[in-house]
């Protein structure tokens, strides 16, 4: 028999033969069934795609229909289960891979890229035309999908209902298996780009059209990012002792979900800090974007097409400005030293009242607040640090300097090798030993203008970082 | 092998016009099964329609009658009812975890003293802060909480053993949320520091070893720990007592596990035998329903932990593992929730697959068949048309045998073993009728048109 044919029918066959586990037409059947059903689909799935060495990947119906498992089933092992089938697939099947690093310069910036074909992917972006007719068949996401799935979230966080437990928790995978995919398709794109100075690749990346989509609020996006983000880390330090969680929930779970509640318990606080991660990586995803787009436009590779859009950073900052209680949550979670020590740095610039005119005049050396001794030698004189403190106040100032310190002493831990966009100058020509004691200058400089508040925990901590290791030092 | 499968014959005055026209197609299970219960689900509607007839006939307004015939068609419902529920797989779910033991205090009143503070408290600095030694603790745990304790020992590139001692303790046993998860963020930055370039290495004054964890379990309640089935711990208990479960520190335990076998390379935490007796454990823990949530988690685990042993070690070490685990945990659905466990994406993790389906297949045959061939023969001879053959345990083991051989180059090596394989699949799909109505006849029938369609295309 020819091969190809054979092969062809074989795909269909698996297609066939797996969907009909799911197939509940023609007789009417109960919950319990349905689930088996679903599981036993998502284990073929497994065992067909990911077991065998050379497995096919699921075709797109079957990929819509674990995807739709995930969206709408209450049990937590379909959720679960659903979920990690789909990032199994992704690893194994990426959409977007970068070839082999052996290959010589000279290939053509398109092909830098294999895109698979059609793969299916769970975000619908076409032009926003044409999606009206896309979006009844397909279960996939658009923009506006997207973003109220944050939205959902927020309200949901908000609420602290036991009632809504599997909704959240399902809703948090979701949206952790939609990152993940963004990622998985961004950073090759991303890496390619600096690589290659192809604009096209990266505005083809899934971030860049969700992004892009007129149908959302690029800045309420953001700002619901955040809002999720710190509510989600303010939660979890309240909970002071989590088997009062556990106690508090009303024994009312079905039969179904046996011991369902403790599982909910247990994984509740990890899924709440990944969803934090996640959304952390989504908003510093978007910050790459920005800067590689900026990258672009300074080489003249966009086009008008691409409209404008403010800078996510930008945003961030605004919002951290008009709603300083989200400093501290925010900067708790915005783990990445650099990205942090760059926003602070921001931050301080922004806010700072322009120094440089008042020292020339005292005839000390100008001060450069574009690096971060620059901006801690601003906490050295009483006068202009009493400017920083009337313009942001003693509780963010301090909060500000102790996080860029934290983040300083991961970054200079770190070799600054691979951080090649402008991230290092702001460190330049600073020692550890040198930033320790500026710290512990600014903090005794600002407890000295604000006599009647006692310097934050915070900040009591960042001395004392700083103060152990300038001691280890000399 | 492209001739109709035998089954596709039979019945055929079933089948329905429309599933004829796409037989050609693809085998159809889906019009086999959606045949199967248009059968069952018609047998309502000739009762009732016979109802109707006889009622017209002998209109004698017998309310009587009229009842009893009531009833019987409403029997028959509630039988037909059963019938289908009957089909359904039994949960999997174990008890792994009993009641919790006290959790160890978690004072430590030589933290006050310890070198970190003791060195600040002279310090000119401290007359900004006002540190006093009281406050020691509470102060400590603000600095782990923030990460400035981890910038201190990177800094300093040592762990001191109070520190080490405390920070351990609070992971796996603090119920504050916000400290263990801090802690166990510390302890696996020190086991696996993130920065690869230039791996520091800590000089450790105290490392936990295996015993430390291996308590740690004890405390949580864990009861799989002695290779006894006793069958009361098997029934799956509402968590009425407040203390059943593991406590939430469970999650640092799973991830710290994790990062010690993937640092194996700088820092030898685990032996082999260690490492063997974790797996046991972590497979274990898959089967608490409870931990469902964290089975992301476990499966990075499980990962890690078979990445650490050395290629020839391996192959031992899963024998050990099989044969511990076939101890602990019953051969019913439970086996086939341990064996899927195991992720079977790597050579590896599909060896200890097919080991361990292997061996629960022994356990199935009470440990008296030990030979392949000798299995295979008895899953072909077991007669399906008894009425009292066990189609539930049959069906576990197709699923085991399908696992063992899959995840095995046997099916290449040894044609006999394939043959057999095969008859045994075309046993099941034929000597069970699509109209038979046995509960879990038709989850053994399809399960192995669906297995013999996979080695049919192969």
């Amino acid at each position: 028999m020819e091969k190809r044919k054979r092969r062809g029918r074989n795909n269909g066959g698996i297609e066939v033969n797996t969907m009909a586990i799911l197939d509940t037409s023609g007789f009417n059947r109960d919950s319990h069934h349905r689930h088996d059903d679903s599981l036993a689909f998502l284990e073929a799935v497994r065992s067909a795609s990911l077991l065998p060495d050379n497995g096919t990947p699921p075709t797109n119906t079957m990929r819509e229909a674990i995807f739709q498992i995930l969206k709408e089933e209450t049990s937590l092992e379909l959720i679960v289960g659903s979920y990690q089938l789909l990032n199994e697939l992704d690893k194994r099947f990426p959409r977007v891979c970068l070839p082999k690093m052996e290959k010589p310069e000279s290939c053509l910036p398109l092909t830098i890229l294999n895109e698979v074909e059609e793969a299916w992917c769970p975000f619908s972006l076409g032009l926003d035309r044409d999606e009206e007719t896309h979006k009844v068949s397909s279960g996939s996401i658009d923009p506006l999908g997207f973003h109220s799935l944050i939205q959902e979230l927020v309200e949901m966080i908000n609420q602290k209902s036991k009632a809504l437990e599997t909704k959240i928790l399902r809703k948090m995978l979701l949206l952790h298996y939609l990152v993940s995919v963004l990622d998985a398709d961004f950073v090759p794109r991303n890496n390619a780009f600096k690589e290659k100075m192809s604009w096209t690749l990266l505005r083809d990346s899934l971030l860049n059209m969700l992004l892009g989509s007129r149908k959302i609020i690029y800045k309420g996006l953001v700002k619901d990012c955040m809002s999720v983000l710190c509510d989600v880390i303010s939660d979890l330090s309240d909970q002071s002792e989590s088997t009062s969680d556990m106690d508090s929930m009303a024994p009312s779970s079905r039969e179904i979900s046996y011991n369902c509640t403790a599982a909910f318990a247990l994984a509740l606080p990890e899924l709440k800090r990944s969803t934090c991660i996640y959304l952390e990586k989504l908003l510093r995803m978007m910050m790459e974007l920005d800067t590689s787009r900026n990258m672009a436009d300074v080489h003249g590779l966009t086009t008008r097409a691409d409209g404008v859009r403010t800078r996510a950073a930008e945003i961030i900052l605004d919002e951290l400005a008009y709603n300083s209680d989200m400093i501290s949550p925010f900067f708790q979670v915005f783990d990445d030293p650099w990205w942090k020590l760059k926003m602070i740095m921001q931050y301080f610039q922004k806010y700072i009242p322009k120094a440089s005119v008042r020292t020339r005049r005292s005839k000390s050396p100008p001060v450069n607040d574009s690096t971060f001794e620059g901006v801690l030698k601003c906490f050295s004189n009483s006068s202009s640090t009493k400017n920083i403190i009337k313009k942001i106040g003693t509780e963010i100032a301090q909060l500000l300097l102790g996080h860029a310190f934290l983040a300083y002493l991961s970054v200079s831990a770190e070799s600054s090798a691979e951080h090649v966009d402008g991230f290092e100058e702001i460190v330049k020509g600073s020692c550890l030993t040198e930033i320790c004691k500026h710290i512990i200058a600014a903090f005794t400089s600002i407890r000295k203008e604000d006599k009647n508040t006692e310097i934050l925990l915070f900040g009591k901590e960042a001395v004392f970082t700083a103060a152990s290791i300038l001691s280890t030092k000399s | 092998m492209d001739e109709p499968l035998d089954f596709e014959f039979e019945e055929s005055s079933l089948v329905s016009p429309n599933v004829t026209k796409k037989k050609k197609k693809v085998i159809g299970l889906d019009d086999l099964l959606s045949d199967f219960y248009q059968v069952k689900s018609n047998i309502p509607k000739k009762e009732s329609k016979r109802a109707k007839i006889q009622k017209s006939d002998e209109s004698d307004d017998d309310d009587t009658r009229e009842a009893e015939l009531y009833d019987y068609v409403n029997k028959c419902q509630q039988q037909m009812n059963e019938i289908s529920t009957d089909d359904q797989m039994p949960l999997w779910g174990l008890q792994v975890f009993g009641d919790q033991k006290a959790m160890p205090a978690l004072s430590f009143p030589e933290l006050r003293s310890c070198v970190l503070l003791q060195s600040f408290m002279g310090h000119e600095v401290n007359s900004l802060l006002e540190l006093k030694t009281e406050e020691g603790e509470a102060f400590l745990e603000g600095l782990l909480v923030n990460g400035w304790l981890l910038k201190l020992v990177t800094d300093h590139g040592r762990v001191g053993k109070c520190i080490g001692a405390w920070t351990f303790d609070l992971m796996l046993y603090s119920p504050k949320e916000e400290l263990r998860a801090a802690a166990c963020e510390f302890w696996c930055s020190i086991i696996l520091p993130k920065n690869q370039v230039d791996t520091i290495m800590f000089e450790m004054e105290w490392l936990p070893n295996h015993s430390e964890l291996k308590r740690a379990l004890e405390i949580y309640g864990f009861l799989l720990d002695s290779p006894n089935k006793s069958s009361s711990n098997m029934e799956i208990v509402d968590g009425d007592s407040d203390s059943a479960g593991p406590p939430q520190n469970i999650k640092s335990w799973i991830k710290y596990v994790s990062v010690c076998c993937q640092a194996r390379t700088t820092r030898s935490v685990f032996s082999t035998s260690d490492v063997e007796d974790l797996i046991t454990s972590v497979i274990c823990l898959f089967l608490d329903r409870q931990l469902l949530g964290l089975s992301s988690a476990l499966k990075d685990c499980l990962h890690s932990l078979t990445s650490f042993f050395s290629d020839d070690a391996f192959h031992s070490s899963c024998q050990k593992i099989a044969k511990s685990l076939s101890c602990r945990v019953p051969t019913d659905v439970n086996c086939l929730r341990s064996v899927e466990s195991v992720a079977g994406l790597g050579a590896r993790s599909k060896h200890l697959r097919s080991v361990l389906a292997f061996q629960f297949l022994v356990a199935c045959f009470d440990d008296k068949l030990h030979d392949e061939e000798q299995i295979l023969r008895s899953l072909i001879s077991t007669n399906l048309k008894d009425k009292n053959c066990d189609l539930l345990k049959m069906y576990i083991h197709l699923v085991l045998a399908e696992n063992w051989l899959f995840c095995n180059s046997l099916l290449k090596d040894k044609p006999i073993i394939s043959e057999m394989w095969g008859a045994c699949l075309r046993n099941c799909s034929c000597q069970i009728t699509s109209t038979d109505l046995r509960s879990y006849a038709s989850k053994v029938r399809s399960k192995a048109s669906y297995l013999l369609q996979g080695i049919t295309t192969r």
